[in-house]
């Protein structure tokens, strides 16, 4: 366990961060960013601008050129290969399509999670009933995603990523799918469950949402923090 | 749908699995029967005498005697059917590989062994020694160190040859695996992707290929083993016709020993190639 920089409350730290693809694009350059537990944040800034390299670095799908990265008081750069998955089970991840299996039922799919990290049959039912009561879907446990709507789907990949108890979710354009009504609905969600004591790092392009919530904004442009304020404001 | 798709596809290429397996372990258990006889040829003499059931002492001491004499011949040893025997169950006792099918009856005969000075006179010596044949003693002669030679030379081939050719069908079989668990983790990489997202070890992501890669493997073991113990009855009557030796058997522990390298063999092939599929997608 490596101590964490800074004040003690952090969840997420960035110390100078850069990342270079092998294509010579610069994704990230020189971050510093600290999300603290509890937090609400969004990541914004146009298509390319790093947010879904910045959110790979977090779950050590990518590892950065330069520059330091903690998440859970663990360094992320230097932790070993097989320490990788205990990160994810305590990170959970949302995405633009879901990635839901479509041969297993929407319990199966949130139970899928904990199933392959060694639970037991008990542990998946319980935790898996809860995730699905939590994301409104528990009249929908049987059906398969190819008879869910879009919202749907993503309540499914929600409550997956929140079924193993995660500190930390991270949505990368969750809404980004999906018309304007089914995204409140999901960003709705998304509140409760920061509320319920769940840090939340999301990526949208989304300013009407932004906004709206008035939640600590970070603005990435081709790669740089432009601008980070406590209760922001996205002007696409 | 998918999961029939899957099984078809693993059954056709099964069919091109077994018989690689067949003809590894066809190889092993053929160079091993061909060792076991030249072992026992090798026992022998360099020419073997045998005689006529009735023939008359006085006859065969006199023939003993005149083949003694030839400057050739260092040695001459007179050997009994029950004694050619006995040295035979000897041989079979040291060797678990041997087993001697039938002893209720004794198929030998009386002999002369014949030990020559010089190995190049075996020729010589056998043609005029063929010329006693059908005068009342004399009822074969062996000239065993041109089969012996003759064995050699096919066990010599087939440890060689076969070996390259045992080479070649373990590639062709990892080459096959290889590409059956490709194609298996490629139809799942969704489900592998997922996996690996919520935190899944590598392992919990590699046991199910592996041991599909197992299974495959053995079931090419298991068919290569039936064709080979079905087999193994009709290639040996076959080969103490070819060799004329007496009836010789798998023992049951050289049987074991086959069964367990071919499905050793077709494990390690079937699990070491489910790995190699399965790296790619989890260098992340």
């Amino acid at each position: 366990m490596v101590a964490v920089l800074g004040r003690g409350n952090e969840l997420i730290t960035l110390d100078d961060v850069s990342k270079r693809y092998p294509n010579g694009t610069d994704a990230l350059r020189d971050v510093d960013l600290e999300i603290d537990s509890g937090d609400f944040v969004f990541l914004v800034g146009s298509s390319g601008a790093g947010k879904s390299s910045l959110i790979r670095l977090l779950i050590r799908e990518e590892l950065p050129s330069s520059g330091r990265v903690w998440v859970d008081g663990q360094d992320v750069v230097r932790m070993r290969h097989s320490a990788v998955p205990k990160l994810r089970r305590r990170v959970g991840v949302v995405f633009q399509d879901f990635k839901l299996l479509p041969r297993k039922t929407v319990a199966e799919n949130v139970g899928f999670a904990l199933l392959v990290t060694g639970h037991s049959g008990e542990e998946v039912r319980e935790e898996t009933e809860r995730a699905l009561a939590l994301v409104g879907l528990s009249q929908r446990r049987e059906h398969f995603p190819d008879q869910l709507s879009g919202g749907e789907k993503q309540r499914t990949a929600i409550a997956r990523a929140l079924v193993s108890r995660p500190k930390i979710l991270i949505a990368d354009e969750p809404t980004g799918n999906l018309d304007p009504v089914t995204s409140w609905e999901i960003i709705k969600l998304l509140v409760r469950v920061n509320e319920l004591g769940t840090t939340m790092l999301m990526a949208t392009h989304n300013a009407e949402i932004v906004n709206a919530l008035r939640r600590r904004v970070v603005h990435l442009d081709h790669g740089t923090v432009v601008r980070d304020e406590r209760e922001g404001q996205y002007a696409a | 749908m998918r999961r029939l798709e899957y099984i078809g596809t693993t059954a056709a290429q099964g069919f091109w699995r077994n018989p690689v397996m067949s003809i590894a372990s066809t190889f092993l258990a053929t160079d091993r029967g061909l060792q076991a006889a030249v072992g026992v040829l090798e026992s022998k003499v360099e020419l073997a005498l045998f005689l006529e059931d009735n023939a008359r002492v006085s006859d065969v001491l006199a023939l003993r005697a005149r083949i003694e004499g030839d400057p050739a011949v260092s040695r001459v040893d007179y050997v009994t059917k029950d004694q050619a025997m006995a040295r035979l169950v000897d041989i079979a006792a040291r060797r678990p590989d041997i087993q001697i099918v039938d002893t209720s009856s004794n198929p030998l005969q009386d002999s002369l062994e014949i030990k020559l000075a010089h190995a190049q006179d075996a020729s010589r010596v056998a043609a005029s020694l063929r010329e006693e044949i059908g005068k009342g003693v004399v009822s074969d002669v062996v000239d065993n160190p041109q089969v012996v030679d003759k064995l050699l030379t096919i066990t010599r081939v087939l440890s060689i040859g076969g070996l390259a050719v045992l080479a070649m069908m373990l590639i062709v079989a990892l080459f096959v695996i290889v590409n059956t668990i490709r194609i298996a983790v490629h139809a799942r990489r969704d489900e592998i992707e997922i996996m690996k997202l919520v935190g899944a070890t590598d392992w919990f992501v590699r046991w199910p290929f592996i041991l599909e890669g197992m299974l495959v493997g053995a079931l090419g073991a298991l068919a290569a083993t039936v064709v080979v113990l079905i087999a193994a009855g009709p290639v040996m009557g076959a080969m103490v016709n070819f060799i004329e030796i007496l009836p010789l058997s798998f023992g049951t522990t050289f049987v074991w020993q086959l069964v367990a390298s071919v499905f050793a063999l077709a494990l390690a092939v079937g699990g070491g190639g489910a790995m190699l599929s399965v790296r790619a997608h989890l260098a992340k």
